[in-house]
This record gives C-alpha cells, sequence and structure tokens, in this order.
C-alpha cells in the first residue's frame, strides 16, 4: 500500500477539469452512438429474425465482419480509410484530406460495432418470442407490420434488453480505445495527455481506472436489476450470457 | 490475373513478416497465461471460504470492469514510475494486460464449469483417496475442462483482436506495421510515394484479422453446440 501514500493527490485535482470535460465527451459519444446502435440493432435485428430476403443476407455479412475484425482497425480504417476513398470521387487526392472530425469517426465506428452485436441481441430476443404470439395477432387480424410492433418488438425487446444494455456498456469501454488511437479528446486520451504533461502516471491512471470502474459497475447493478424485474416466465432460456463472446469483449 | 501497384509488395511483407509473429507472439503469451492462471483461480473460487473468494471476485470484476486500454496504460506507463520501477517492452505489458482481462474471463467460466460437475464425482474421488489438489486436478478439471473449451476458443479469438492495443504504445504488431507502412508512402520519396493508401492497407488488415478470427468463431459456436 506505500504505493498509494506515495500518490501525490493535488496533481489530480490541479486537472480536474480535463478529467471532467473529458468525462463529459466519454458519456456524450457513448450515449449518442448507444442510440444508434439500438437502432440498428432492432431494424436488422428483426429482419434477421424475420428472414427478409437479401437485407436479412447483408446484415448476416455485417455481422461477422464487425465481430470478426478488432475495433481499433475499423477504427483506423473509418478514420482514415473513408476520406481517402470520398476525396478519390471528387478527383483530387489532397494531402490527408480530413472529411471526418475525430468525433464523428469515434462515434460512428461505435455504432457500426453496437450496431452488429445489437443486431444479434434482437435477433435472439425476437426469435424467442413463441410463434403462437405472432399467429394470435395475425388471427385478431392484426397486419404484419401491426404485430411487430405490438407484440413482437416489446415483448422480444424485453428479453434482448438486458443482453444489450451489455453490449452498451462494451460500447462506453470501446470509446476509451478509440480515443488515444485517433486523438478524440475523451476520458481516456484527456487522461493520457495530462500523464503527458505532469509525468505523474501513477496517479493519473489510478484515478482514470476508479472513474471507468464506478460507471462500468453501475450500470452492471443496473443490468442485473433489469433483469430481474424484466425477466418473462416464457422466455427463460434466452438469459443474459455472462460467457465471452467473439469480439464482443474490451 | 490482377495487377498489384508496386507498393503494395514491400508493405504486405513487412506486415506478414514483422507485424504477424508479433501478434502471434502477444495472443499466444496471453492466452497460455490467461488460461493457468484462469483455470486456478476459477478452481480456488469453488471454495467455501470469504476472504479468498472475495479476493478473486474483487480481481476478476476489476479487471473485467476496466477497458483494457486502461489496464495497458496502467502496465506500460504506471508501473515503471511506481516504487515497483517495473519496467516493461511494449509486447509485454500488452502481454501482461491481455492476461489480466483473459484470466478473469477464464476463471469466471472455471468456477461455472467446476460447478456443474456432480457432487458424486467429488465424493467419489474423495473416497479414493485424493485429497483437494488430487481431486480437482486428476477428477474434476479434466472432466469441467470440455466445458471450458467453447469459452477459451472465444477467447483465443478475443485476444487475437484485441493485440491490435499494442500498437497504441509503439509495438510493431500488425495493426502497428500497417501504421507505419501507411505513414511511410504518405511521405516524400526515397521512402515514401506521396500517395495515401489508408483504405486498401486497413481494408486489407481488416481481411487479414477476418480470415484467422472467422474460422475460429464457427469453432467456438460448432464447440458450444456439441459440447453442452
Amino acid at each position: 500500500m506505500h504505493v498509494l501514500a506515495s500518490f501525490d493527490w493535488a496533481v489530480l485535482w490541479d486537472n480536474r477539469g480535463e478529467f471532467e470535460s473529458g468525462f463529459w465527451k466519454t458519456l456524450e459519444v457513448s450515449a449518442s452512438a448507444i442510440a444508434g446502435a439500438f437502432v440498428v440493432g432492432i431494424v436488422l435485428g428483426a429482419s434477421r429474425a424475420h428472414r427478409l430476403p437479401v437485407v436479412s443476407w447483408l446484415a448476416a455479412i455485417y455481422v461477422e465482419v464487425i465481430r470478426n475484425t478488432p475495433i481499433l482497425v475499423q477504427a483506423f480504417f473509418i478514420f482514415f480509410g473513408l476520406p481517402q476513398i470520398t476525396s478519390l470521387f471528387f478527383g483530387t487526392l489532397t494531402f490527408k484530406p480530413i472529411l471526418l472530425s475525430p468525433f464523428t469517426a469515434a462515434w460512428l465506428t461505435l455504432v457500426i460495432w453496437g450496431g452488429a452485436f445489437n443486431t444479434e441481441n434482437f435477433r435472439a430476443g425476437f426469435e424467442a418470442v413463441p410463434q403462437r404470439y405472432r399467429e394470435a395477432g395475425r388471427a385478431l387480424g392484426f397486419s404484419r407490420r401491426a404485430t411487430f410492433l405490438n407484440i413482437t418488438l416489446p415483448i422480444g425487446g424485453r428479453i434482448a434488453l438486458p443482453s444489450s444494455i451489455n453490449t452498451c456498456v462494451s460500447v462506453l469501454k470501446n470509446s476509451a480505445l478509440i480515443g488515444p488511437a485517433i486523438s478524440f479528446p475523451e476520458l481516456t486520451e484527456h487522461a493520457y495527455s495530462v500523464e503527458t504533461v505532469t509525468f505523474r502516471a501513477p496517479e493519473v491512471f489510478f484515478a482514470l481506472a476508479v472513474i471507468y470502474l464506478t460507471v462500468v459497475w453501475t450500470l452492471s447493478a443496473l443490468i442485473r436489476l433489469l433483469e430481474a424485474r424484466l425477466a418473462l416466465p416464457e422466455a427463460r432460456r434466452v438469459r443474459l450470457r455472462r460467457q465471452i463472446r467473439p469480439g464482443e469483449a474490451v | 490475373m490482377i495487377d498489384w501497384p508496386s507498393w503494395a509488395g514491400p508493405v504486405a511483407h513487412f506486415i506478414l513478416h514483422t507485424g504477424l509473429p508479433l501478434t502471434a507472439k502477444i495472443a499466444a503469451a496471453s492466452v497460455i497465461a490467461s488460461t493457468v492462471v484462469g483455470i486456478v483461480l476459477g478452481t480456488l473460487l469453488t471454495i467455501d471460504f470469504l476472504p479468498s473468494r472475495a479476493l478473486i471476485r474483487l480481481y476478476i470484476e476489476v479487471w473485467r470492469g476496466l477497458p483494457l486500454i486502461v489496464t495497458l496504460f496502467m502496465t506500460f506507463f504506471a508501473l515503471p514510475v511506481t516504487a515497483l520501477h517495473w519496467r516493461f517492452s511494449p509486447w509485454v505489458a500488452a502481454s501482461i494486460a491481455l492476461t489480466l482481462w483473459g484470466s478473469a474471463q477464464v476463471a469466471e467460466a472455471t468456477r461455472g464449469a467446476v460447478q456443474s460437475i456432480p457432487r458424486e464425482q467429488h465424493e467419489a474421488a474423495a473416497a479414493l483417496g485424493f485429497g483437494w489438489v488430487g481431486r480437482h486436478a486428476f477428477v474434476i478439471l479434466p472432466q469441467a475442462f470440455r466445458r471450458l473449451l467453447p469459452p477459451l476458443v472465444s477467447l483465443l479469438v478475443n485476444v487475437i483482436q484485441n493485440t491490435t492495443i499494442a500498437s497504441l504504445i509503439g509495438a510493431i504488431e500488425v495493426l502497428g506495421a500497417a501504421e507505419s507502412q501507411e505513414t511511410r508512402l504518405a511521405g516524400p520519396p526515397p521512402a515514401g510515394i506521396v500517395e495515401i493508401h489508408a483504405f486498401e492497407i486497413y481494408g486489407g488488415v481488416m481481411l487479414l484479422f477476418f480470415a484467422i478470427s472467422f474460422p475460429l468463431t464457427r469453432l467456438a459456436g460448432h464447440l458450444e453446440r456439441r459440447l453442452l
């Protein structure tokens, strides 16, 4: 414990503004990316569950590509690669044309990444809705659209919610990776720049770890609470998977 | 026959001959260390003794909860400055960070696998004269290992993908190698050609990871269906 005792806590207090603005940036990009990932996940998850031709196949390819490639490479591809291609269409290849701001690139990467895992979450949720519920809806004269909106979406969404919140936590943790990679000033990038100025790595990264653990543990507790509250008697078999899923954990 | 541009050959050569071996080295070290540490911790977690259980639980929750990059910055930047003065090269620091994270995942999976073995197996082994260590090493863990196989393959996939974080602290693994080549090509001659090829290079890196990762992901899914 003498490591902790030798800490110079004043360094953290002096740079609290950096941590604060980084924290809000992390929340901003994570929250907006989570919203986008939900939209992508629900739309593509529904198309997968209902086996819509073409869309469903494209969604399957998208999911496989995202979960079998590192998110860091995806971020590099989006931030450095996409401007190159877009500039080709305009006929001039200037030096490092920046068409995506770091925020947009980080947001886009997180939406694409989280959307892929949410597609799987919602597909599993929608498929877990018993077939007879849908048949009952159709028999009552609901259109296919109304059946989805009033029966499959509320029940399947409720089944998928715990695992999709799990994905949201991963989105937040992944923002820490993208920040230093493309110089997007979120929490980790701010902490890193504080470290390069003050040379007090132990204090800075200890504080950083405490902040992330507080957020992640709070969200995990929330998931467990939701899981208990939302559990449907008929849906026991789709439980939140705490096991390692390929590509998901960071 | 595709006519490859002249810059592509040296770039691919550097990524495959300098980058890929380091990625393999980090991944192999982390997976082996995570498996060993994780199985030991996970087995100890099944002992009904509160202090040891609380400690291992804390270890699991901390390393699973932290973003990997924070763990990496702690091992690479913070440890050399503390009273311990431990200093690691980038690939060692990355392996340590991945092992802390991976062993936490394996420990959690091992606990479940060990607890899924029926009581009778413990009792029968005890009746044959095995102590706690022998009982677990020769009777329980070999049976639990079947259930551990799918999560271990998933761990391998995740670890291979996450080796790319080592590029953020300067390791020349696959992504680090790709980044250095992309920067070189963008520079002036004689080294560079003042052209940006980020799209092709990072797209190629994505293909490379997909080719490694996709069969393993399918294997994990297959094992899960077969063994559970």
